[in-house]
């Protein structure tokens, strides 16, 4: 009996004979038609019960048949096809990329905001305190945190701030109309907002990290836990990078210097920010960093394949050395 | 407007400056920040040699880039569409274009660059695997590969095994830098060339300086 090989692509399902023609075929008039995979099954089952073929698709889209797979790919290079070529990739496409949407993408999002909005509040708040300082200087000088300030300076008065900090007398102040205070206090009440945007988003960056990875976030907090997923680009692939890797995610800069020039190499990336690296003095930050990373590649794993929780645990060890 | 000795794209002296143009495929729509020009009925693009390393390689004299009117061209690692949709418009509305990438945020922008190309068929999906999407594609004129992996050769070569027609010319865009930083480029190009002409016919091949650093053009026809 003559060999066939049955062929389905995004056109249709195609059975060919030996000498690669076709024989048989049934066309898709749809995409559904071939996304769904019970009707593919369907379409397939059809041809098979007449032709009975010796390949199937699946059998010639492994590696070995690429031979075969070469002669049968050059039938659909005609111009009648590529219409059909165009539609059905595209629908396919668009349900690839809407399936590809997930909580990695989410998290690199939330993350990335937080840091935005982290650095426009800055820039906005030292607008604000160049501003106010010609109305109260004493009052602005005396608080470093911003949030704190604008909070104050939105609830409170001039006389009553400067009670607050000791400060009989306005030395350099000057008076100002209220037409001219309120724009500046406008601002403040905007600043105000974004760090409250802040606040939200950090809460629900925490929720999405508690049940997307609760391990790396029980060890390296929300925050840092959401810059190594942004370095690595999505969970799965942070469970794959060895923890030497993790060791110095963010710090890319300088491992690319270090191995072009042979400076010497960088110890931490985004760990820099953990409690345990930042409190560490300067020659043991490499040490814990490492063995934050190692626990951290671990975590990962557990959390990409879903196992139970430990993060209780290594961070038990971790705290247990370094605390 | 002057034609090149590559049929569908044209050429212009702006100043001192050679610049490159392709015909228009969407009369009145851009796709990057490029110029329109208009000539007659006839409106043409402005290609970016920066950009762009086709642009740049014929911009440094390349003898043959393979992609002509009417051709099936599979572009590997099109990304948001820059190239492609200079290709898409050589190519015209007689040729066709499978344009791969593999991160579904780039692919999003092709998906919309080709709702008015009606030549340009988006595809998700990884090329270090053509059996994932060899049922969305057909045999081609013309394979175009420009990703950064490291090991892109192979990946190279595997595709113009399975889809690249006997004789067919297949072009390749080499970045020194994503297959190994710390190696002079120069040595890098030359393992490249050993490969590539292990299996196929290298034609020609040019740096891509100042367009590009560290990049080299590799033309090649399938034995």
């Amino acid at each position: 009996m003559a060999t066939k090989y049955l062929f389905t692509n995004l056109l249709g399902s195609f059975v060919f004979d030996e000498q690669f023609k076709v024989v048989d075929s049934i066309k898709f008039s749809s995409f559904d038609e071939y996304n769904d995979s019970n009707k593919r099954q369907q379409t397939e089952q059809k041809l098979t019960s007449v032709h009975n073929p010796k390949f199937t698709t699946q059998q010639l889209l492994e590696k070995p048949n690429s031979k075969i797979l070469q002669q049968i790919l050059p039938y659909f290079k005609s111009k009648d096809n590529f219409s059909n070529f165009y539609s059905q990739n595209m629908a396919l496409t668009a349900s690839l990329i809407k399936q590809a949407v997930n909580e990695d993408d989410f998290i690199i999002q939330a993350i990335n905001n937080i840091e935005e909005i982290d650095k426009v509040a800055n820039t906005l708040s030292k607008r604000l305190r160049e501003w106010y300082e010609l109305y109260n200087p004493e009052f602005s000088r005396s608080i470093e945190s911003h949030e704190m300030f604008v909070e104050l300076i939105l609830s409170k008065t001039k006389q009553e701030l400067l009670k607050e900090i000791k400060h009989d007398e306005n030395l350099l102040g000057a008076d100002i109309k209220k037409q001219d205070l309120e724009p500046m206090l406008n601002l403040g009440r905007s600043i105000h907002e974004l760090y409250s945007l802040k606040q939200k988003h950090t809460e629900y960056l925490e929720n999405l990290m508690d049940t997307y990875c609760k391990n790396v976030k029980a060890i390296a907090g929300a925050l840092i836990g959401a810059k190594l997923l942004e370095h690595a680009k999505s969970l799965k692939h942070l469970a794959a990078l060895p923890s030497s890797t993790i060791q110095i995610l963010g710090a890319e800069k300088a491992l690319f210097r270090h191995i072009k020039t042979g400076a010497r190499s960088p110890k931490y990336g985004v760990l820099i920010s953990h409690p345990f690296v930042s409190r560490a003095k300067q020659k043991d930050r490499g040490k814990i960093a490492r063995a934050l990373a190692n626990k951290l590649a671990l975590a990962a794993k557990v959390d990409y394949y879903k196992g139970e929780f430990i993060g209780d645990k290594l961070r038990a060890e971790i705290d247990k050395k370094f605390s | 407007m002057q034609t090149t000795k590559f049929p569908g794209i044209f050429e212009s002296q702006v100043g001192r400056k050679r610049i490159l143009l392709t015909k228009n495929f969407v009369k009145g729509k851009k796709v990057y920040d490029e110029y329109l020009h208009t000539e007659g009925p006839i409106e043409y693009r402005e290609w970016n040699a920066s950009k762009s390393k086709l642009c740049a390689a014929i911009l440094k004299n390349i003898n043959q880039i393979g992609i002509k009117p009417g051709d099936i061209v599979l572009y590997l690692g099109a990304s948001s569409g820059t190239t492609p949709s200079h290709v898409s418009d050589i190519v015209g509305s007689e040729g066709f274009v499978f344009g791969l990438d593999f991160a579904p945020r780039v692919v999003r922008d092709l998906v919309f660059l080709a709702k008015d190309r009606k030549n340009l068929a988006p595809i998700l999906a990884d090329a270090n695997k053509p059996e994932t999407y060899a049922d969305r594609i057909s045999t081609v004129d013309v394979v175009y590969m420009d990703i950064a992996q490291k090991n892109q050769t192979e990946i190279f070569l595997k595709n113009c095994n399975l889809f690249l027609k006997p004789d067919g010319y297949a072009l390749l865009a080499i970045k020194a830098r994503s297959i190994d930083v710390t190696k002079r480029p120069s040595i890098i190009f030359e393992e490249v060339r050993r490969l590539l002409e292990r299996e196929m016919k290298l034609i020609d091949y040019k740096t891509l300086d100042p367009f590009q650093l560290d990049h080299m053009m590799f033309i090649c026809k399938k034995k």
